[in-house]
């Protein structure tokens, strides 16, 4: 299969959604199936040997602490991934380089609200709700620019898709062909959750299933929806088990082998549920009885609200029980959903917390196990007959359409309790009621990868052989429509991103291209309602549209509430307008060094004020750090909570060329006081002339440093060399000619 | 809509499987899923759908519109049970023609007389 017109990125720019588009109509995708992470044992990478990583990435975006440990990225051993569903595929791709930038390899393509209920595929490029109509160019388009991710992070990304309601069998025909990597599929998900009629779906199932399996595409199931609709979550559990095991089985005997089958489990709860107290025997029961198949861990949607700090310590907790128990693939949830449709920089942080989450916890397993005597044995067993026990009922009752029909499914009692409010659908009803044709006895698909009786069944051969070959065996049969609709397009869409982009202008945006959704985090010191009518009216006159709150936190009944809030910021910004700040020039060390060394230069330095912080100047000074002693300063550092007036009789005692004060405690603006301090008394003993004053700290800026008598100003991020560059330049304008 | 209201009568349900080890149980398990599914998979090998069978053509070559086009038409005149790749290859074999040329040759309304072959 040969890759015609692929795309080149560079790291520096856009992706370039034109090149992309370009020659899709001869695009072939370089690969087919699943591909999971590559393990390293014992993997030593900065300071740490880790036991649970897999291959590193070329490009990447680190956690944020890893600027203390030398900007290293380990990756976990987990596939991981991000769900993601904007209604346009030409943006979502953007939101794809994003994830893989920091960690995602599985990208989950939600598909358009009623998408299920079209009998057949449909083409072009038009605009989804919710997520995207799968068609086969916005596939196509997709992994052509997956292809090009994948390159430019150094690992390959599964992408993935859903094949599930009336036309399962095309769209599993059509993610064979292009490349898809994983897919949904389960018949029960349509039965109960998309009133489809229960025999098509299965006989579609079987059909589907064949197709992924000879594609090599990894299988996921739907079970994981019941938590997200029962009321009691916890309670649906015996039930899961069963969901997992019918579709399993069928999978199966429709041919698919057991590494191609994973299963889709939640952690059921959330605090302040005893979440795992709960939840882990659960999983452990689960691992059990399926030890045949791969695990996909989803993390808990069922209890979501709209604060996304909760959300997250909840995805914690979850993601803690994939480690203590199992998963090949761990499923993120972006923060947010409870409240909108997933913003970009949500399905960052959902992927984070998951990132973070596994780093933290390396080689748990080494340190910790799950007790086997005290309760949980009694729990996991416990549930494992409740299933049983159901099964049984399922049979003696006529099988499982006569279980859904009565019922069975989704009721909130834990099994065999029953409350009587499951999902009943009617075997002969729902969409596609009637169309399930008994085949002939001489019925045939003179086609691979199909599924039951089959009059062109050759021993030897291939089942296309009699016409050279089914578009699985020879792609170039595939027929590519481009766009029936000139109007529902990509092209049209993207006349405004791309007008704006050529003409240099940025707009603020969370999901679509410069759609100018901004958020503001707004605390109001009030009574409940009065503080939030007050909230709304403040976003008004910061002049966004629709302003609408988002996420409401009580503080206090009286003393006021958190808000956040969304509006439309309609402001373009013109980039050639902007005055960006000048970045101070950094010498290379060996340029440095050689200044440095043969001059015998002094320093003093110290944290002032009554401020026990040494961190910060400790890493601008210590040589084991990579600060500047390395470049033959000599340093004097005299600790922490040092007076002005010490620090200064240093400086005159040691003829210093500079003196560096550390400040970080900031309330009442004391690091402005300490710089002004130190200034007006340098002054006063006549040093200025030959002493540069220079400060640092976490709330320090450069021109703040400037207005407040330093010669310089040091902030966040800063390193040795940036403050050893400056001394340098600064000295050697200052030496005479 | 759900079935009948019933308590959670676990402790005397499970009492006949109290006995079992805990590989038996799972063996137990896994044999009852054996018997829900086999009634489950036995119509798939047995019946086809519309969209099965326009996922037939699309595998022969067809586009997606071309198959619609051609399942619905079956479908009217009763022919999906014979498989609609079936119809369009034996025809194709029968008139010297491709199978492209033969599902082309239907969708302009020719032949429907021929089939099935």
């Amino acid at each position: 299969m040969g890759v015609i017109a692929a795309v080149k990125l560079s790291p520096d720019r856009p992706l370039d959604i034109g090149e992309v588009l370009r020659g899709l109509e001869h695009y072939r995708p370089r690969r087919k199936g699943w591909t999971w992470r590559r393990p390293v044992a014992e993997q030593g990478i900065g300071p740490f040997v880790y036991r649970e990583t897999s291959e590193s990435l070329a490009h990447s975006v680190p956690l944020p602490a890893a600027r203390d440990f030398g900007g290293i990225d380990p990756q976990c051993d987990m596939v991981i991934t991000t769900e993601i569903a904007s209604g346009r595929f030409e943006d979502d791709l953007r939101r794809m380089r994003m994830a893989a930038w920091h960690g995602a390899d599985h990208i989950m393509v939600i598909r358009t609200t009623g998408q299920s209920h079209i009998d057949g595929l449909i083409e072009g490029t038009p605009e989804g709700v919710g997520g995207i109509p799968v068609t086969r160019k916005q596939i196509r388009a997709t992994r052509k620019a997956l292809d090009a991710i994948e390159d430019e992070v150094g690992r390959p990304i599964n992408f993935h898709s859903y094949v599930s309601g009336v036309a399962g069998p095309e769209i599993a025909v059509l993610f064979a062909e292009e490349g898809v990597n994983g897919a949904h599929q389960d018949p029960q998900y349509n039965v109960l959750y998309r009133d489809i009629n229960m025999h098509r779906s299965f006989v579609d199932a079987a059909e589907s299933k064949r197709i992924l399996a000879d594609s090599g595409i990894l299988q996921l199931d739907g079970a994981h929806n019941a938590n997200a609709t029962a009321r009691e979550a916890w309670k649906v559990t015996p039930e899961l088990f069963v969901q997992h095991a019918i579709n399993t089985g069928y999978s199966r005997a429709a041919g698919m082998p057991a590494d191609l089958i994973a299963l889709s489990t939640v952690p059921p709860t959330a605090p302040p549920a005893p979440k795992l107290r709960l939840d882990l025997p659960y999983a452990v029961a689960l691992r059990e009885l399926f030890s045949d198949y791969r695990f996909r861990a989803q993390q808990n949607t069922r209890y979501m609200q709209t604060d996304t700090l909760e959300t997250s310590v909840t995805h914690v907790l979850d993601t803690l029980i994939s480690r203590l128990t199992s998963a090949d693939i761990q499923s993120t949830i972006t923060p947010d959903e409870g409240r909108n449709i997933p913003w970009h920089y949500n399905n960052i942080a959902g992927i984070n917390t998951a990132r973070q989450t596994l780093m933290g916890l390396d080689g748990l397993g080494d340190l910790v196990t799950v007790r086997e005597e005290g309760p949980l044995r009694k729990q996991v067993r416990e549930l494992k007959e409740r299933a049983v026990l159901f099964l049984e009922e399922i049979l003696a009752d006529g099988g499982y359409y006569a279980a859904v029909e009565a019922g069975q499914f989704v009721d909130s009692g834990f099994y065999p309790e029953r409350n009587g409010d499951g999902i009943a659908r009617d075997p002969q009803g729902g969409d596609g009621a009637g169309t399930v044709i008994p085949r002939e006895p001489g019925y045939g698909a003179p086609v691979c990868s199909h599924f039951g009786h089959n009059y062109y069944d050759p021993a030897n051969g291939r089942a296309c052989d009699a016409y050279g070959g089914c578009t699985l065996c020879d792609p170039s049969k595939i027929r590519y429509i481009d766009e029936p609709d000139p109007e529902d397009c990509v092209a049209q869409r993207l006349q405004r991103p791309l007008a704006e982009r050529a003409a240099g202008l940025l707009r603020p945006e969370v999901e679509k291209h410069g759609d100018g959704i901004v958020c503001v985090t707004l605390f109001v010191p009030g009574e409940t309602a009065t503080a939030e009518a007050a909230a709304l009216e403040m976003a008004r006159r910061m002049g966004l549209g629709n302003p609408e709150v988002i996420s409401r936190r009580v503080m206090h009944p009286a003393e006021g509430s958190l808000f956040e809030l969304k509006g439309v910021l309609d402001v373009a910004i013109a980039v050639d307008e902007l005055q960006l700040p000048g970045q101070a020039d950094v010498l290379p060390e060996a340029d440095i060094e050689a200044w440095v060394r043969p001059r015998d230069i002094h320093i003093v330095a110290a944290t002032v004020g009554e401020d026990e912080h040494s961190v910060g100047l400790h890493e601008i000074l210590d040589i084991k750090h990579g600060g500047i002693e390395k470049y033959g300063f000599h340093c004097h550092v005299l600790g922490t909570s040092v007076s002005i007036e010490a620090l200064l009789d240093m400086a005159e005692q040691t003829a210093a060329s500079a003196v560096l004060i550390s400040t970080i405690v900031t309330h009442a603006d004391m690091h402005c006081r300490h710089m002004q301090h130190l200034h007006d008394a340098a002054e006063q003993r006549g040093l200025l002339p030959r002493l540069l004053l220079v400060a640092g700290g976490s709330q320090v800026t450069d021109a703040l440093a400037r207005a407040h008598g330093m010669d310089a100003g040091f902030g966040r991020g800063t390193t040795g060399r940036d403050v050893a560059s400056f001394l340098v330049q600064t000295l050697r304008d200052r030496e005479p000619a | 809509m759900g079935c009948k209201e019933r308590p959670d009568n676990f402790e005397q349900s499970r009492v006949r499987l109290r006995e079992l080890s805990d590989e038996e149980l799972h063996a137990r398990f896994r044999e009852l899923v054996d018997r829900i599914v086999e009634p489950l998979i036995e119509e798939a090998r047995t019946h086809t759908t519309p969209s099965i069978e326009r996922s037939v053509l699309l595998r022969m070559g067809f586009s997606s519109v071309e198959c619609r086009n051609l399942v619905t038409q079956m479908q009217a005149r009763g022919l999906l049970g014979h498989g609609a790749g079936r119809l369009v290859l034996e025809l194709a074999r029968a008139r010297g023609l491709s199978v492209r040329e033969a599902g082309m040759a239907l969708l302009e309304g020719q032949h429907w007389e021929l089939l099935p072959l």
